[in-house]
């Protein structure tokens, strides 16, 4: 009998994703989606600085600037972590080959972000990848400096990169409870960008009913030098599809929606299990179309995804000029997008890709210090060096969509052998700067199933960690980070009044846990809490208990507010109040004499 | 004589106070209250009795405080009870028409209706209401009387109230000590419903919430007739002794602190700074942040509505039209609407007495007096339906109905 392979993957293998942290903030977005276990996708940790690259989960590490930086930080300048990323070029560019899309994470402000980032979207973009920046801006409290580095490398950035999706770290606060605390703060924002890469990789690899491809993103994010508009939510249950759509519009990217107002073009992706009905698919396009303009374009994809189970997920990309953002946005202060708005500059843009960008720097500088007079002569000036640096492997940004598809897709297929042959060789070379063992490589090929449990999936990640020899070096980092955070705290005075201000329940740890705990603690964690509706909640609870698992039970006995995170005891030794004495009021195992405030009931 | 059984006199016994109404229902069936006398409560506990002695003094202090008001000497109430052990059920009879008639027959409905009512409660349990909901023929549900209809099958949906028989006979007890007669028992938020929900808001959906001081009573009305009632036995003194519990305050000044700035919304903006009490002086005695403070109401009125919406038969939520009503104490509580809203996604209105009341007193206005303003409003209805009878053609009419007297 001849078999016939029915290839259903016709969109991109999942092999070809990768995902890239950059810098310290890059890291800490890379463990959040190990964490999180997204199916397939690679993860690669670049980092000047080898401690925290050290304690990073990525399976591939490539430390930037061995001679430069020696294993330091780049101590917040761009212009060294430029130079450290370019040192390590070569290596980076072995690393993306052959990737169809790239997802880079990083933090801008900082010095690797802010130098290196641009340079990593240049080379993927070379490489032929589909490349998503996430970025996250600085507090305002980081200061003027950090800022302007940030907005500087976020300019470059948008030119640079296919999509841009900017998180402002000072709307951090919109994600979580005002009592709850930094820690729960940063790990929501890291899990919201962890989201929408899960949800972009789910919108391009699982084919549809109705599909959506790369085409449709591009087409979606079409507008070059745009911001993009992010939007994800996934709910189960009765009410699914108008749950997920809430969702999805609460996050802080789409402004509550408001953002949406002004889309041109909106891709919306819906996936779920195999009970999707039509009528809910029509039920959440007519509330959609609520928060879309009319004459927008809105381009639908749906797919069925058996492991999404009950769920039901919907993601919204839409793209919105960066002017306009920044007059709707309440945070952003981009003095130089308002500056640069017409389109020659922004034509004329990528073609300074190959100066050095200490040229760019200082004028983007120039260009904030007086706006106007030199924005005529700085968009000449490009316009002349446009035709010189015509015939560099980047092609103009306004044509680029039809390219990276038409020539990578139909060689796909018989691309995962050499990916995986590639991705083995790459590991070898690099072994000499590369603190990993190379027993992790070997496993990269295994593709672990989406059915598999989620143990089995980061297993692979923990190992190295646990083989690390270098006893001081988590120590170390966690010393740093503590620093970090702490002097965060001790500059807003906001932060630091909430994390007072929330007192017992909520005990601030100092670091992420997975950096302090040993991977095995930190696992039982993540296993406790399980997917509902609010994670933040949970992670509160969870949290707590990770302490109270640490401190000796001396003084927790007599403080009223522990007494609520274990409900079985509260019966007995609880203070009820106005109702002591009486026969506990239980309702659903819960007492409901006791305030709910101690309680932390979830639901 | 005529003039006297006009009168009707409704008695709550609340948790955080004993309420009675006078009021004068007109010939032209328009109620005019004439009085009210109001004590705090003692010796009542998440709506039932505690402390009988203290008890018996508040209510004899209120009714004194009442017929003083109301200038009428009161021999007899109406009393409306609550507390968590009454339970509202639903439960349907059908009766199978035997072979040879094809009507319904007034002793088939009566027949279906037994068996309606014969519902499975505890043996110490006594019925409280019995309700009729609906009538169904053959599987078509019939709103009015189905007697002459042609049928194989007639089924009755009754709603039954049942609570623990002692605990209701001791509320009965304490009023007639007083002395008083009580002239029927009513399960709380039904007598509130009354009050607060005309017919259509009936016949469109409506979720009337009753937070007292210290029960939540509920009932739900759908397509006309009363779907689920029932009691959580968390109330407005529950917040006074959460904020207790968590800041440390002493109950009256928690009390205080719940009333001046409490607010439920979940609105950030209103849990800015801290909240101060001061005393006689000028000087703050008391501060709590109001993120705490506001936390903790909200906290425990959201799971309290969350109760709630939990014990609605599903889908029940979707089905309410008109929208949710929100009486008692608590209900004042700033922010609450915002918070039912969250909850229920559905309209919330507080309702207040209708303008036929015929009283300018500000505090008929109040939600706090719901209950006992809607078991007046229930006594005129019981009166209506049970001395319409009379005459020539009510006697005719009175072979058909189906309710009886």
């Amino acid at each position: 009998m001849i078999s016939y392979s029915r290839d259903s993957h016709e969109a991109i293998l999942s092999s070809a994703v990768k995902i890239v942290g950059l810098g310290g903030a890059g890291a800490n977005m890379l463990e959040r989606i190990a964490l999180e276990s997204i199916e397939g996708a690679e993860l690669l940790a670049l980092n000047t600085d080898i401690r925290t690259l050290g304690a990073c989960l990525a399976k591939e590490k490539i430390q930037l600037g061995v001679n430069l930086t020696k294993g330091l930080g780049t101590g917040g300048d761009p212009e060294l972590g430029q130079q450290a990323m370019l040192e390590a070029e070569a290596n980076v560019r072995e690393a993306l080959k052959g990737q169809q899309i790239v997802f880079l994470c990083t933090g801008l402000g900082g010095g690797t972000g802010s130098g290196a980032a641009p340079i990593v979207a240049r080379i993927a973009r070379e490489e032929g990848a589909f490349v998503v920046v996430f970025a996250t801006m600085p507090f305002f409290f980081e200061g003027l400096r950090r800022r302007d580095q940030a907005e500087t490398s976020l300019n470059q950035l948008a030119v640079l990169s296919n999509a841009l999706v900017t998180f402002d770290n000072n709307r951090m606060g919109e994600l979580v409870l005002a009592k709850q605390g930094i820690h729960e703060a940063f790990a929501a924002a890291d899990k919201m960008i962890s989201e929408s890469i899960k949800a972009v990789i789910r919108l391009v690899i699982r084919p549809g009913l109705i599909n959506v491809g790369l085409d449709d993103l591009m087409s979606a994010l079409r507008t070059n030098r745009s911001r993009c508009l992010f939007g994800s939510g996934v709910a189960d249950g009765k009410d699914r599809a108008s749950k997920a759509l809430r969702n999805a519009l609460a996050s802080p990217l789409l402004d509550q929606g408001s953002l949406l107002k002004d889309a041109q073009t909106v891709l919306v992706h819906l996936s779920g299990g195999e009970s999707l009905t039509l009528f809910e698919i029509e039920l959440l396009m007519q509330n959609l179309q609520k928060h879309v303009p009319n004459e927008a374009h809105v381009l639908f994809g749906a797919a069925i995804d058996p492991a999404m189970g009950n769920s039901l997920s919907i993601t919204l990309i839409s793209a919105l000029p960066e002017d306009a953002l920044t007059g709707s946005s309440r945070n952003s202060i981009s003095t130089t997008s308002k500056s640069i708005a017409d389109l020659d500059a922004e034509i004329a843009a990528p073609a300074e890709i190959e100066n050095p960008f200490s040229e760019i720097d200082s004028k983007e500088k120039e260009a904030t210090k007086n706006k106007d007079p030199e924005l005529d002569a700085k968009s000449a000036e490009k316009s002349e060096e446009e035709p010189t640096t015509s015939d560099e492997p980047i092609e103009n940004f306004a044509d680029h969509k039809p390219k990276p598809k038409a020539a990578q897709i139909p060689s796909s297929k018989n691309k995962i052998d050499r990916l995986i042959g590639e991705s083995i060789q790459g590991g070898k070379d690099k072994e000499f700067q590369d603190p990993i063992p190379d027993k992790s490589e070997s496993e990269l090929p295994e593709e672990p199933s989406e059915t598999e449990t989620q143990d089995k999936e980061d297993r692979p990640f923990a190992e190295p960690e646990l083989i690390q020899p270098e006893a001081p070096l988590p120590k170390s980092t966690e010393e740093k980070d503590a620093k970090e955070e702490e002097s965060k705290e001790t500059a807003d005075p906001e932060v630091a009044e909430i994390s007072k201000s929330s007192a017992p329940p909520i005990l601030i740890p100092k670091n992420r846990p997975v950096n302090k705990t040993i991977w095995g603690e930190a696992q039982s964690q993540k296993d406790k809490s399980p997917k509902s509706e609010n994670p933040l909640e949970e992670e509160v609870l969870t949290e707590d208990d990770a302490v109270t698992e640490r401190t000796p039970l001396t003084n927790l006995k007599l403080d009223p507010n522990n007494s609520g995170s274990q409900s079985e005891l509260s019966f007995d030794s609880a203070p009820r109040g106005r109702f002591e004495g009486e026969n506990p009021n239980v309702f659903e195992g819960e007492d409901l004499d006791l305030p709910p405030f101690l309680r932390k009931r979830k639901s | 004589m005529a003039r006297r059984t006009k009168i009707h006199v409704g008695l709550e016994i609340g948790t955080s106070k004993t309420c009675i109404v006078v009021g004068e229902v007109k010939p032209d069936s328009a109620v005019k209250i004439l009085g009210i006398g109001v004590t705090k409560s003692a010796g009542i506990r998440k709506g039932e009795l505690s402390d009988f002695v203290q008890a018996r003094s508040c209510l004899k202090h209120a009714l004194a405080k009442a017929e003083d008001t109301s200038d009428v000497e009161i021999g007899s109430v109406f009393l409306s009870v609550t507390g968590s052990h009454l339970q509202g059920i639903n439960n349907r009879g059908t009766f199978r028409l035997p072979e040879n008639q094809q009507t319904i027959l007034p002793e088939h409905l009566e027949e279906a209706c037994n068996i309606a009512r014969d519902v499975p409660y505890p043996q110490d349990n006594v019925c409280l209401h019995t309700i009729i909901r609906n009538y169904v023929v053959d599987g078509l549900e019939q709103s009015a009387s189905p007697i002459g209809l042609f049928a194989k099958n007639v089924e009755a949906d009754f709603h039954i109230v049942h609570g623990i028989g002692n605990r209701i006979q001791n509320s009965i007890k304490l009023v007639r000590e007083c002395p008083l007669e009580v002239d029927d028992i009513v399960f709380a938020p039904i007598a509130t419903a009354q009050m607060a929900l005309d017919r259509e808001q009936r016949v469109r959906g409506a979720l009337l919430i009753d937070i007292g001081g210290g029960t939540t009573d509920f009932a739900l009305y759908l397509g006309g007739a009363i779907a689920t009632s029932g009691c959580i036995p968390v109330g407005g003194d529950h917040i006074t002794n959460d904020i207790h519990l968590v800041t440390g305050l002493p109950f009256s000044k928690a009390e205080k602190l719940k009333i001046l700035e409490g607010n439920a919304s979940s609105d950030p903006s209103l849990s800015v700074g801290v909240a101060k009490l001061t005393d006689d002086n000028g000087f703050a005695e008391v501060e709590v942040k109001r993120t705490i403070l506001n936390e903790v109401i909200r906290q425990r009125l959201e799971e309290t509505l969350k109760l709630v919406r939990d014990r609605l038969p599903k889908g029940a939520v979707e089905s309410i039209g008109a929208g949710i009503f929100l009486t008692g104490g608590t209900s004042l509580m700033s922010g609450f609407s915002e918070l039912a809203f969250d909850v229920f996604g559905r309209d919330i209105y507080r309702p207040e007495p209708s303008e036929n009341t015929g009283s300018a007193h500000p505090s008929f206005k109040d939600p706090q007096f719901a209950t006992a303003i809607g078991l007046i409003r229930y006594a005129q209805i019981l009166e209506t339906e049970n001395t319409k009878p009379p005459g020539c053609i009510g006697r005719l009419l009175g072979m058909f109905w189906p309710f009886g007297s």
